[in-house]
């Protein structure tokens, strides 16, 4: 009685601060929460003519295409590899670049550097792979022209899978590290100035100044930015993969990721059944790894959690 | 997976919305019984007036928006075209339709989603390369075979019998076939003016086909002479099967019958036979006649012969054959293209089945009635016919000789010849043709003095009970034959062990044996010999 009063008292004394809070309550529960209604999908067999809870429901029927071929743990293995590497690569890499273009002086060379950088962002994969099947194509890429008129033997790299590993990685650095160093700069700039005024008089050199005052200041930033990236460590970067490796067979043992198997074991046999399979394993492993890491934050430091 | 989650939100939303308008739509249903009495006077009234324009077995008072699907891209001109037919329909059936169009992007995931989520579909195209015999197997469509004769009698008599016969499926009419007999069977195309110039030999099989590539390679050292992309399995397989023997289609799972014994079904991946078209493909490949790197290829084979890239197509059609042919007229009239159909050397010039080009009606539709009416309008009726398929006369096009001729080019017009992609209404009494397309109609006319039945596109294949393993098996053939189809594995007996290990691990054998059974309860059952 009593706290049902209170929960009651406590809507009325704040309600204009839940009715402004309603709108992005109403967002989820339309977006996000009604559609996991759709979830069942994954169990049931789908029918054109009933509606999605009168359909037959066949347990796990729907998951079995994932492992029937033994690929599951390869696949698992090689998205979560290449997400650690740009989350990592990624991450470092921006918080140096940030912190390098932060030390700039020069304002127009700053802007420039920073607009250059964040250009390959805009570009989009289906470009990236023109550009890349023009720069590596055995016959008349301009690696292997450039081989010839060296005297060196020519390179069939779509033919060479190891390397595929590192170009895909510097390929996505190249697309998203302006956009991630943006968020960096972004947060030295809210460094105060004091700090590094009162570090100056006694006597800390610019490195000092940046191992001790900035690259602490930015831990928060990362830390969340890793935690959203973590979540979504199941979910590979379908276009970036699809669009370089694409039917390219000899390249899948080391390319070949969940988004890239699933779409194509769907294109030909479309069942809404099995893609939503697919999609729950992936949020699945997602929500239960990014519980596990906030866990771990939490113990070590409770204010960087996310929650 | 962004892709599916994303396909899934939308699907939901439409599911969400499905239900919305259902629960609306069962208060209009439970309305309608009280109006009949009414209605059915209007009708009776309608035939009065004017007899030829209402339809006596069905129901037209009250209005209704028919919901049209149509694969590909709008014409520009498609919203005025729109108008003018919703002039005539609404007179003549108290309808009004809108076109849509799916745009060749990922067509195939909307057409899914379309016939998937519930949503308001009236007409929807099919064809074999659509899924139709899938889809009307697993109910994805309204059975016609009593609205028919109530709701489009003149269509009903105008598609030929063993043509509402050959698109039935577990003994049921889907779908309304086009009756305009053509070929897309494949044959040989080649730049003519280079092989007049090194005097090279005529493609008309596989030996001669090769010869000719190795003298493009020798004395064309800038032209690839085959021209081929990633889809190694299409492109390049099924169609050096299709010329290197008599099969009676391009089957799925390695499975192989020949078109002269088709109750005889065996296994193709895996035996001598595939090892040693694996071995020409490799020496295709070594010799230089495909581009190393053909798996990371994604230009069409036409644009690579309009180009001037490559030489050579493996197989293609008369149409597209002509339409390469129109291309180059344009852009380099010094060039020559030469066409040689495999039907000459192998026999099999199977005119088109009739499965081929159609229209349903999809099980959520609610208006089946009326828009069987309509499409029977499309076909039959000669101004719906011409609108719909030519554009405005004067405007879009004009009459010279008997002949289509188009306004303007194909930028400035905004509806170019078959420019709603109109395959499926195609009515052979009013058509027109380009003066171009004498050179497709001279090759249907040879190939129509050999004319043999399609044997194999009407049947259904039930993939319900071995999805996961089909699934599983699409993946191994990308990874593993794909790379051996396009001959860059240097070891081919290893690479062939391989495929078959990871092949029967997905599940070969079960999928084979079911396909093998339903086949042949399909030939036995339609008595096919």
């Amino acid at each position: 009685m009593q706290r049902k009063s209170g929960l009651l008292k406590e809507l009325v004394v704040n309600r204009l601060l839940f009715l402004m809070l309603l709108p992005t309550v109403l967002f989820f529960l339309i977006n996000s929460y009604t559609p996991m209604v759709g979830i069942y999908y994954a169990f049931t067999r789908f029918d054109f003519n009933t509606s999605l809870f009168n359909s037959q429901f066949v347990g796990l029927q729907n998951f079995e295409f994932l492992w029937k071929s033994g690929v599951l743990a390869r696949l698992t293995f090689n998205t979560i590899g290449y997400n650690l590497a740009f989350i990592l690569l990624g991450n470092v890499l921006a918080i140096a670049l940030a912190v390098l273009i932060s030390e700039l002086r020069l304002k127009w060379f700053k802007k420039l550097t920073q607009s250059i950088m964040f250009l390959p962002y805009f570009v989009s994969f289906v470009i990236l792979s023109v550009i890349v099947y023009n720069m590596f194509n055995y016959e008349s890429g301009f690696l292997n022209t450039f081989l010839a008129k060296l005297g060196a033997e020519p390179l069939d790299i779509y033919n060479m899978p190891w390397i595929w590993i590192f170009l895909i990685i510097i390929f996505y650095l190249w697309k998203n590290i302006g956009y991630s160093m943006v968020i960096y700069l972004a947060s030295i700039t809210g460094i105060s100035e004091e700090y590094y005024e009162a570090a100056k008089i006694d006597g800390a050199n610019i490195f000092q100044r940046i191992w001790y005052i900035t690259i602490p200041m930015l831990k928060t930033t990362f830390v969340m930015l890793l935690l959203f990236a973590l979540g979504s460590i199941m979910k590979g970067q379908f276009d970036l993969f699809y669009q370089l490796v694409g039917n390219n067979g000899m390249l899948y043992n080391t390319t070949d990721i969940l988004d890239t198997y699933v779409y194509r074991s769907l294109k030909v046999t479309f069942d809404i059944g099995m893609s939503t399979a697919a999609g729950l394993y992936q949020s699945l492993f997602g929500f239960i790894l990014i519980m596990t890491v906030n866990a771990i934050i939490k113990k070590i430091n409770d204010e960087y959690a996310l929650f | 997976m962004k892709k599916s989650a994303k396909a899934l939100s939308v699907l939901l939303s439409f599911v969400l919305v499905a239900v919305l308008l259902a629960a609306c739509s069962s208060n209009g249903g439970t309305a309608t019984p009280t109006a009949s009495p009414e209605s059915s006077q209007a009708t009776n009234e309608g035939s009065g007036t004017d007899g030829e324009g209402a339809k006596p077995g069905i129901d037209t008072s009250k209005a209704v928006e028919l919901q049209f699907y149509m694969l590909g891209d709008a014409p520009k001109d498609l919203s005025s075209i729109q108008d003018a037919i919703n002039k005539m329909a609404k007179e003549d059936l108290n309808a009004t339709v809108k076109f849509n169009y799916t745009s060749w992007t990922d067509w195939d995931q909307k057409y899914k989603l379309l016939l998937g989520s519930g949503q308001q579909v009236d007409l929807i195209f099919t064809a074999e390369w659509t899924q139709y015999q899938s889809y009307a197997k697993r109910g994805a469509f309204l059975p016609l075979d009593e609205l028919l004769p109530v709701a489009a009698p003149a269509l009903y008599d105008f598609v030929p019998k063993d043509m509402w016969e050959a698109v039935k499926i577990d003994d049921k009419i889907y779908t309304v076939p086009a009756t305009y007999k053509e070929y897309v069977t494949d044959g040989f195309v080649w730049r003519e003016d280079l092989r007049k110039k090194y005097n090279l030999p005529k493609p008309v099989d596989i030996e001669t086909f090769e010869q000719y590539l190795d003298g493009i390679k020798k004395n064309e050292p800038n032209v690839t002479p085959l021209s081929m992309n990633s889809d190694v399995k299409t492109n390049l397989m099924d169609r050096f099967r299709a010329i290197s023997g008599t099969p009676i289609g391009a089957l799925p799972y390695g499975l192989d019958v020949d078109y002269h014994s088709p109750s005889e079904m065996t296994a193709y991946w895996g035996t001598e036979e595939h090892k040693q078209d694996l071995v020409t493909m490799k020496r295709w490949q070594d010799n230089g006649y495909m581009v190393k790197n053909v798996l990371a290829v994604k230009d069409t084979m036409q644009d690579q012969i309009t180009s001037g890239k490559a030489a050579a197509i493996l197989g293609d059609n008369p149409t597209r054959f002509n339409d390469m042919v129109i291309k180059i007229q344009a852009t380099h009239p010094d060039w020559e293209l030469g066409y040689y159909p495999f039907p000459l050397t192998n026999g099999l010039a199977t005119p088109v089945h009739p499965i081929h080009n159609g229209f349903a009606v999809p099980a959520s539709s609610k208006n089946a009635e009326r828009a069987l009416a309509f499409y029977e309008k499309m076909v039959t009726d000669k101004r719906y016919n011409l609108l719909t398929q030519y554009g405005v006369e004067g405007t879009n096009y004009e009459i010279v000789d008997g002949y289509y001729s188009m306004i303007g080019d194909s930028n400035s017009n905004g509806f170019p010849r078959e420019g709603m992609n109109g395959w499926a209404w195609r009515n052979p009494e009013y058509m027109l043709f380009d003066k171009n397309y004498d050179g497709v109609k001279a090759i249907f006319d040879e190939l129509d003095k050999i004319q043999v039945p399609d044997k194999f596109t009407g049947f259904a294949e039930d993939y319900t009970t071995y999805q996961a393993e089909r699934a599983a098996l699409e993946q191994v053939e990308k990874q593993y034959l794909f790379p051996l189809n396009a001959g860059i594995v240097k070891d081919i007996d290893a690479g062939l062990k391989t495929f078959m290990e990871k092949a029967n691990q997905a599940g070969l054998e079960k999928i084979q044996a079911e396909y093998k059974k339903q086949w042949l309860q399909y030939v036995q059952e339609q008595g096919i010999k």
